[in-house]
């Protein structure tokens, strides 16, 4: 536990100056995006990873935060209102979800999160009141925290980078909690944690609400930072995937697994992507799925497991 | 005082098959009450549905004055009935500290306190050095008295004990003995399920012998042990 | 009476589903074997459409590209098998899960680089005509497809149950550890799976491009729809893959028209929901 306060402490301290020193706009909009991508991994980490029911359904949630600050800014209410009633609907939502779907396990319900916001996406795409598959461009207020936009990348990185710290707080908490035992022997055999009085669906449907609500807020910062909402960019199946894809290449279930699998995302698949001129063309998509098979075959913890592994390899031989 | 455990004309179908077809079953309070039975009588089945992991089709269980069939498993793990699994089921990826821990944080909400609680169980067990070894990584054996430390954990009025015996060598079901006395020592109230019947008859109060899914028997182990009908079970119809 | 639309609707329907029942029972019978869902099912699909539009741009027409296409989808699938399923079989659970959805992103990214996210169709030449029956008139290139789909499930379903290699599979597929004992090779019947599982969407593939067209995310919406009829019909049964999917043709034909075609797949989700919470095991699952 205080291991993971001073690393967390150290991440926070070194990301800040790594921004405060780096005027490259590119390298900053790059860490904002790893910071967000570390958010929205651990969040979906606490019900895939921890709980292990693998959503690939988390867009919606994304979608609640970005449409409820998109709909805030066109009816000319506050951001923070938007963002709260975001986070508001992905509760809900996740609560109502929830409640049957963790009936279901394994691919049944990873198909299932699917199906759900497929519904959700062809909703959007076709409600008026939402502006359907166009979407809504925000209107530009004067910058400030008032209205939740910058003139400058670097108030972003600072956000994003509380909302990060905040999120990990929750996790080390989590990891030491009653809440944090009961999801990972959920996890490793739900009968069995049934036998000694878990209620498996409670604590998961615990872990989903707080899941969308994290998610929620990423989605929310996301909106404000690119200033407009488009189903398509935001509600599709790709975005729940690469959200997936972020817990899994870090390591399902551990601490910085969301973060370092954030961290390889952004600055492995973008950076490379963009100095190979490939981003737009799907070289991203190749690097990246072709090292999600590569740790799927070879190294499931991913890369946070493997660290583990290698500190445990070293503390048994020195 | 009433017993603690009251199984009356428990029915368990799957499908066409009858698991359970007239299982009857008392247990009294401290005491340990064995239940054997040829090779799919139906004995796992029963501890299934006692600790709430299927729903039986008819019947009537009674634990301590109130009727509980059909409640959930985690409900019923919550009134006071624990069990263990013929085939074992560990939290491969936790520590055995950590696994006993999940059992203890029913009873002890708070981390800290379940942690304390876990530790004891595992030394009383006798798992004490393996307390940092992972589930996945432990030997059957050690497996078995993991789930016994788990179910134990939880602080039980009964413990249910799929044959927990089952593989040890003599010295070690030697110490499985010893154990078991400590445990109804506490009070806490034992049925367990065995195969072989000489393991059971030092330590059983109680046996009830169960033959394709029905109560043939309950009695002393002496009286087991002489009467016909428990031996046309186990070794057929008598050649005449 | 009145019919309206509804029995050109129900033809409709009907004939869209053959082609989803092809999908679905490749998807469905690597499941049964091997308890693996393939989420880059479609993506198979797509490789066998582009392959099936490469055939064309050298003057092959898709049904006659349809045995080759089939052929080396059977090539890669067991070869995917081979290099890739077999390592993901060993790890946890959930490797399954990730691995094939790796496989998804992949194969998606490279298509994206190779072909640009451009929508490409074939210029189908020999079906162009429609034929009309009483008051249903079906398009030539949807009965071909549908036709030609049929004939390749009931070959499928001949091969499962007929054969030695069949029983086999479904022995394997039943149970395991038995198939083990009794001989059979799990590791060969794994790969035949996966031949054989992706040579269907190799026909499927090249029966669509008579009337679809290809592009790198294609495969999402019939991968998808393949999720829902092999739920419906129960993970791992073949004839359930076959009445599931023309169960999701009427519905999505029905709702297409009577609801509104953007929310044509809005019924066919919600039908997977009601089916796997009220009923796990699929319509003709077995439990
Ligand atoms: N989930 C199930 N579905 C279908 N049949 C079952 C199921 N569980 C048990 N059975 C069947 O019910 C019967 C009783 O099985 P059970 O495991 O309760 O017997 P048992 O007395 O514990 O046997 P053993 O001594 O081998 O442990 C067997 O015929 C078994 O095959
Ligand atoms: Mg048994």
């Amino acid at each position: 536990m205080r291991s993971g306060l001073v690393i967390l402490l150290v991440t926070c301290v070194a990301v800040a100056a790594f921004a405060l020193i780096v005027q490259n706009p590119f390298l900053l909009d790059l860490t904002f995006a790893a910071l967000l991508y570390a958010v929205l991994g651990q969040a979906w980490n606490w019900v895939s990873g921890y709980a292990g029911q693998v959503s690939f359904g988390h867009a919606l949630f994304f979608g609640c935060g970005a449409y409820g600050a998109a709909l805030a800014n066109w009816h000319h209410f506050s951001p923070w209102l938007g963002i709260a009633s975001g986070i508001v609907a992905a509760a809900a939502i996740a609560l109502a979800v929830g409640f049957p779907c963790f009936a279901l396990r394994g691919h049944y319900f990873s198909i299932a999160t699917i199906a759900v916001a497929a519904i959700g996406e062809i909703y959007v795409k076709n409600a008026d009141w939402l502006n359907g598959a166009v979407g809504i461009e925000f209107k530009l207020a004067s910058a400030g925290l008032g209205s939740l936009q910058f003139t400058s990348k670097l108030p972003w990185v600072f956000l994003a980078l509380a909302v990060f710290a905040l999120v990990q707080l929750a996790t080390i908490a989590l990891e030491n909690s009653r809440m944090g035992y009961y999801l990972r022997a959920i996890r490793a055999n739900q009968d069995a944690a049934a036998s000694v009085g878990v209620d498996a669906r409670a604590w998961e449907l615990r872990a989903l609400i707080a899941s969308a609500a994290a998610t929620a807020l990423a989605g929310s910062l996301y909106a404000q930072y690119t200033l407009v909402v488009e189903p398509e960019s935001i509600l599709a199946l790709p975005i729940s995937i690469s959200i997936a894809l972020v817990g899994v290449v870090g390591g399902l279930g551990q601490l910085w697994g969301p973060a370092l699998g954030a961290l390889t995302y952004a600055f492995l698949a973008k950076y490379v992507a963009a100095q190979l001129g490939g981003s737009g063309r799907g070289l991203d998509l190749v690097i990246y799925g072709g090292l999600i098979c590569l740790i799927a075959a070879l190294r499931p913890s991913g890369i946070a497991g493997y660290v583990r592994e290698l500190f445990a390899r070293r503390r048994l031989a020195g | 005082m009433s017993a603690l455990l009251d199984v009356e004309n428990l029915q368990k179908r799957f499908g066409s098959l009858r698991a359970l077809d007239g299982f009857s079953l008392t247990a009294e309070r401290g005491k340990l009450t064995g239940l054997i039975g040829p090779n799919g009588a139906g004995k796992t089945t029963a501890f299934a549905c006692i600790s709430g992991a299927t729903k039986p089709t008819a019947g009537k269980i009674v634990f301590d004055g109130g009727e509980i069939e059909g409640k959930p498993y985690h409900r019923v793990a919550r009134l006071g009935i624990a069990r263990t699994y013929q085939v074992v089921q560990t939290f491969a990826e936790m520590t055995v500290l950590e696994a006993v821990t999940v059992g203890a944080l029913m009873r002890h909400p708070r981390l800290s306190d379940a942690r304390a609680k876990a530790a004891d169980t595992i030394e009383f067990v006798g798992l004490g050095p393996k307390r940092d070894t992972l589930g996945k990584s432990l030997t059957i054996a050690d497996k078995k008295r993991l789930e016994v430390a788990r179910a134990l954990a939880t602080e039980p009025a009964l413990l249910l004990l799929d044959e927990v015996m089952a593989g040890l060598t003599p010295a070690e079901a030697q110490a499985a003995v010893a154990l078991l006395r400590e445990i109804l020592g506490r009070g806490i109230t034992i049925v367990m399920v065995e195969h072989v019947m000489e393991v059971l008859m030092p330590i059983a109060d109680h046996i009830v012998v169960l033959s394709a899914g029905k109560t043939i028997f309950s009695g002393t182990p002496h009286a087991a042990a002489n009467d016909p009908a428990v031996l046309e079970a186990y070794l057929g119809p008598p050649i005449t | 009476m009145e019919l309206g639309p509804l029995p050109q609707l129900l033809v409709s329907g009907v004939l869209a589903g053959f082609v989803f029942a092809l999908i679905a029972m490749g998807l469905t019978l690597i499941f049964g074997v091997m308890d693996v869902v393939n989420f880059a099912h479609g993506e198979f699909l797509m490789i066998a459409m582009y392959l099936t539009l490469g055939f064309s741009l050298v003057g092959l027409q898709p049904v006659l590209a349809l045995p080759f296409v089939a052929l080396a989808l059977f090539l890669f699938g067991a070869f995917v098998y081979r290099i890739f399923v077999r390592r993901l079989l060993e790890g946890p659970p959930e490797a399954s899960i990730f691995g094939t959805f790796g496989l998804l992103v992949l194969l998606q990214g490279l298509a994206q680089f190779f072909f640009t996210s451009d929508v490409r169709s074939v210029n189908n030449a020999w079906f162009t005509g429609a034929v009309r029956l009483g008051p249903i008139r079906i398009g030539e290139p949807e009965l071909v497809a549908a036709l030609g789909a049929l004939v390749v499930a009931i070959v499928l379903y001949v091969f499962i149950e007929y054969t030695e290699t069949g029983r086999g599979m479904r022995a394997t597929s039943e149970d395991r550890i038995a198939a083990t004992l009794m001989g059979i090779d799990v590791q060969r019947m794994n790969a035949l799976a996966w031949g054989i599982g992706s040579a269907c969407v190799g026909a499927a593939g090249a029966l669509l491009m008579l009337t679809y067209q290809v592009y790198p995310r294609v495969g999402a919406e019939f991968a998808l729809t393949a999720f829902v009829v092999v739920a419906l019909g129960g993970f791992g049964s073949i004839q359930g893959a076959f009445v599931g999917a023309i169960l999701v043709g009427l519905v999505e034909v029905l709702g297409g028209f009577y609801i509104s075609p953007a929310v044509k797949l809005i019924p066919v989700y919600l039908l997977y929901l009601i089916v796997v919470l009220l009923r796990p095991q699929g319509l003709l699952g077995r439990r």
